[in-house]
Formats: structure tokens, sequence, C-alpha cells
């Protein structure tokens, strides 16, 4: 088996869900793997488009439902072409890969998901799957966004905003831009929505700490404070779970582009990661 | 192990039953440095050389090499290898070729590297060292597993050591050219890996070395050499275990495009480059020192990231040197 080749995979629909962020819906023409793929929550596939190049780009879907969903943003020349794509068009696709987050271990325990940016794409794997399983004491949805036009999938994080206490679920959302419609959303829900950022969030909510574990994906300046914040209730380094961008080439530990690390400890981000503890980025230089 | 010896008369005639694997690559001297070249007669090469420009690696893991081509719209594989044989290869670089095994034959494998490395006869040749040389610190100056057969100089031919079943092959099918070892083969084989152990006048400290670094993390050293080093990425080039590459596709007319691999160096600032801009080694001390923490990696079962080959000093145009770095870093701590 040749771990660099992609298979055919056709886009059944692109949503646009903001203005830099669009929504791919993909299926692989061969049926057998449309059965046969699975992933888990974390975990990242390459995307293939044929004479252009790969980029790495995590699952945003959840491995309850199908068919596979990726959130891609446009940031650079790849990213740009795959959005000037139109439903139909087939582009390749090989993974998953990466560890992915350990849900299993988690079951039985409140999780916080803590999004910022397009940091909500992975979490929202995990989010589904949470939520679709019912395995998980609580889950908590924190979410630091620029502005309204910014939230991704906001069609369901509203709906979750609403409607969530009735699956054990709590959203809140932090808007750093005002507009009327962040207004109108903090008049609503004035208990779950401030502007300000991720971390003010935590204000008022008291965690069983004990049994909670903190999932964390957002832009590299991001996890400093939130960390800080679940050091600060006293969660273990251990139970903190967060997710981590390199510039992934092979995704199967060869190409070197994603080792991080010191001579002590060093890590490829593609198999050892993406999903690692505060506890590993204690102990390994460069990490976050 | 078996042992076999080669009389001097005879390695010509050894050489040329070696055309029967397929096409022979050995050290040539051009200018004042040596490559592995493709060789037609025993006598182009340069068997006391003390490094080559660019390892062994090439051969295994391409400057640049085709991955996939694409055909109808669709991608297809590329590459079919055939045996080839690499003659003279040291000690130190057969050490860095497992570095590399460990690497790309571990799970997922890759299919590239495997099959030229099952395409390769490997024909080791003992060597004395340098003043750059420091694989005897790093346990790499002796290779106990890694070739087919390697070659130890004796003062009338030399002593074989046969380290794989190709290389019994190799030596039944040319029986007429072997005789058995004698005692006093042995004893000019002993005298002459002391001769050579002694030879070394450079060391590097490894004891601790992995985390004496991770300690000097911020030590003022790092940034002193990183603004000596011009960040050129020669030694990424020339380190036998420097295995870094970047993928892009590139069109060869209208109608047919390929994938390629080749070389990248995390000297470069794209290496920590990702999607929107953020770069995780922004600068060239950040780049400097992750490449020493990268070559100064401990695994357990396994060793180090580097060999000692001295060829990251040969080749640095800012005259930066390995184990001087090192020592410095330790200092710093002292």
């Amino acid at each position: 088996m040749n771990p660099y080749e992609s298979h055919p995979a056709r886009i059944l629909e692109v949503k646009d869900l903001t203005p830099r962020e669009k929504l791919f819906t993909l299926r692989f023409l061969d049926e057998k793997l449309n059965e046969e793929f699975t992933f888990r929550p974390g975990q990242f596939v390459i995307v293939d488009v044929p004479g252009f190049g790969e980029f790495p780009i995590s699952l945003c879907s959840s491995p309850t439902r199908s068919p596979i969903q990726l959130c891609i943003r446009k940031a650079g020349r790849m990213t740009k072409f795959i959005h000037g794509m139109k439903e139909g068009s087939v582009v390749g696709i090989r993974g998953p890969y990466g560890n992915g987050f350990p849900m299993e271990d988690m079951e039985g325990s409140n999780l916080i998901l803590v999004a910022g940016g397009l940091g909500m794409a992975p979490l929202r794997s995990v989010l589904w799957y949470a939520l679709d399983t019912g395995r998980y004491e609580h889950v908590w949805l924190f979410y630091g966004t620029k502005a309204y036009e910014d939230i991704l999938f906001r069609d369901e994080v509203l709906h979750l905003l609403k409607h969530g206490s009735a699956m054990n679920c709590t959203v809140k959302l932090a808007y750093e831009i005002e507009s009327p419609s962040c207004i109108y959303l903090e008049q609503g829900f004035s208990d779950r929505v401030c502007r300000g950022v991720v971390t003010d969030l935590f204000r008022g909510e008291n965690f069983d700490i004990e049994n909670s574990y903190a999932l964390i994906c957002g832009p590299p300046i991001m996890y400093r404070f939130v960390i800080r914040e679940l050091l600060n209730r006293k969660l273990s380094p251990g139970r903190i779970y967060m997710t981590l961008e390199r510039r992934m080439r092979c995704g199967v530990g060869k190409c070197g582009h994603c080792v991080v690390g010191t001579s002590v400890s060093m890590k490829y981000i593609c198999q050892d990661g993406p999903v690692f503890t505060y506890w590993d980025a204690l102990s390994t230089r460069g990490l976050i | 192990m078996r042992y076999v010896k080669l009389p001097s008369g005879n390695f010509e005639d050894f050489f040329n039953s070696l055309r029967g694997i397929g096409q022979i690559y050995g050290p040539v001297k051009e200018g004042k440095t040596h490559h592995f070249r493709r060789v037609e007669e025993a006598g182009e090469m340069d068997l006391k050389y003390t490094r080559t420009m660019l390892p062994p690696k090439k051969f295994f893991v391409r400057p640049r090499e085709r991955l996939f081509s694409l055909e109808d719209g669709w991608w297809r594989k590329e590459g079919d290898e055939n045996p080839f044989v690499l003659f003279g290869v040291h000690s130190c670089d057969v050490h860095a070729l497992k570095i590399l095994d460990r690497v790309y034959l571990s799970e997922p494998v890759d299919p590239y590297y495997a099959e030229r490395r099952k395409s390769a006869f490997i024909v080791g040749i003992s060597c004395l060292p340098d003043e750059l040389c420091f694989c005897k610190s790093l346990g790499t100056h002796f290779a106990m597993d890694g070739f087919d057969l390697f070659l130890h100089e004796l003062p009338d031919g030399w002593l074989v050591r046969i380290g794989s079943v190709r290389g019994h092959e190799v030596v039944w099918e040319n029986a007429r050219l072997f005789d058995e070892v004698s005692d006093e083969d042995i004893a000019n084989f002993k005298a002459f890996e002391e001769r050579r152990a002694e030879a070394f006048k450079r060391e590097l400290r490894s004891e601790g070395l992995a985390d004496t670094l991770d300690l000097a993390y911020n030590s003022p050293v790092w940034k002193e050499y990183a603004e000596k080093c011009l960040a050129c990425g020669n030694c990424n080039l020339v380190c036998p275990t420097c295995r870094c590459y970047e993928v892009c596709d590139r069109w060869v007319d209208a109608y047919r495009a390929v994938r390629e691999r080749r070389y990248d160096s995390c000297f470069m600032e794209s290496h920590g480059l990702v999607a929107g801009g953020h770069n995780f080694r922004p600068t060239r001390l950040d780049r400097f020192r992750h490449r020493y923490y990268c070559k100064s990696y401990f695994d357990p079962s396994a060793g180090f990231n580097c060999v000692g080959c001295g060829r990251c000093d040969e080749f640095c145009p800012a005259g930066i040197e390995h184990v001087k770095v090192l020592d410095e870093i330790r200092g710093s701590l002292e």
C-alpha cells in the first residue's frame, strides 16, 4: 500500500460558512471505502488536488454521521484553489491521520470545549460525537470569535445556544467586534454571550473539576491564556487536551516538517499528535 | 558472522563479479571532493577517501524524485527500481542508513525508499579518520549490520565480513576469489582497528548530551552561533541522516503533471510556516537550535540522530563545527 496515494472523492456540497470559510461535504467514489472510512474526532486528512498540491485539514464532521465534511479557510494558494471548486468536482483524500481525542477515556465525564476562531472546526467533531453518543455527563462549548459574521456553523451554534440544555450542553459565545446581531444575542442570552475574549466565558461557571476534561483548539496565542485559566481552576495538566497545527506534508512521520521538541523528547505532530495534553507541552519544548 | 579473505590480486575480478547484480556506484574523486558515481572499472574509484560530499542517502532519499505522474486526471505511481551496488560505504554511512530505515521503513512503510533499499547491494569499506571525524564517540565507527559485505584493509588484501544472505550468495558464487582467513590476517585486522581507534582526533562528549542540551535551551551560545550561521542549509543537504522533504506538483507540459518531493532544510524560513502565515520557528536562532536538537535526539534503542561523519563541518561555509558548538553549549552550563 502506498501511504501517499489519495483516494478520489466527489464534492457533494459546498456551503459558505463565512466570507473566508467554506464547508465541503465529500463522498469517496469507491463505495467500499465509504463504508470502511472511520475516524476519531481530532484526526485530520490530507486533501489532494492533483496537479496543484496537497494540504492537511481537520475533519469537522463526526464519525457518528456521514458523509465527511471539511471546513476550509481560504488562507493560501491551495485553499484558494479549492474554494473555487464546485459541487461534482473530484479531489483526493488520504488519511485519517494523527491520534485524535481519546473519546473513550473521557466517557462519563464533563467536556469543556474551548474554541477560538477556526479552532471550532475540529471541536465540532467532538461536539457532535459527544451529543450523538450521549456518553458524556455535560458538554460546555466556549467559543471565541471576532465578529458575528465569523461564527462558524452559526446555525448549529445558535441552535445549541437556545436548546442545548435539553442535550446537557451549554454553549457560550465571546465576540470582539460589536454589531447589531451580537447585541441582540447578548440581550437574549446575557448569561452566555458577551463581548470579550474566550477566557471571559469561564466566569460564573463551576465545574466538577475532578470529573472534567478540557479540549482546546484555536490560534497559538489562545492556548496560554486558556491553560492558565484551567490551571487556576486546578484542572490537571493531563486532562487538558489541545489539538495543534504544523506544516504537515506527508502525514505519516517521514517528511519532518512537523517535528517539535528537543533532543530528549522529539515528537511528530502528525503521528504523535495533533492532540496533546498540557503535560506533553510541559515536557516538550516548542509544542505550544 | 562469516569472514573470508579477498587477496589483492582478486580485487578487480571481485568488482567485476558484482556487475551481475546491477549498476555499480562507488566513490570517485572529482576536484577536491569525492562523490558516489556510476563506475565501470574498479580503477575509477578512489577507495582511500574520507567522506563524499553527498552521503549514500542520495540513492534512497533522492534530492528530487517523482512520486506520481498525472494521467487521465488521476495519479499513477512512479518508480521501478533496478538492482544496484553501492561500493565502498563507510561504517558511519551504514549507520546513517539504519537511522533512515527507522524512519522510512516504520509503519506506514515508504514504498519508494523500501524498493530502493531492497534493490541495493551494499559493500562497506574500512577507512581512517581525518581531523573532522567523530564517529567513534557515537559508536558508529564500526558497523555490525546494515551491509551485505564489508571489506577491511589488510596488507595483502581485504578481510571480508559477510553481513547478509545475499552477501553469502555472492561469496559462494565467486568462491574461487576468496581464501580462508588466517591467524595472520586476524592479527593484521586487529592491528588495523587498533591503529584506527587511536587515530581519532575529535571527540564528542555524548554522555548525557540530550539532557544537557535540553537544559541549555536559553544558552547565549546558541545566539552567538546563529549570528554566524548563514542559514544556507548546506549542513542539511550533506548530512547522511537529514531527511526532511518538501512535496510539490509540477506541470511538465499543458497536459501532464508530476508530483515530486525534494530535499528541504530546517534552515529555510518556510520550514515552520503554516497556513495563514504563522511561523513556529520564526528566527534563525530557532532554526539553528532546532537542527542541533534534532541531530542530538537520543533514541535508547538506536542512539543519536548524528553519526559523526564530519560533513556538516567540512561543507559549512561559515566554518561552524558541530562538536565545538555542542562543547560550548555544555560549557555554558558548567
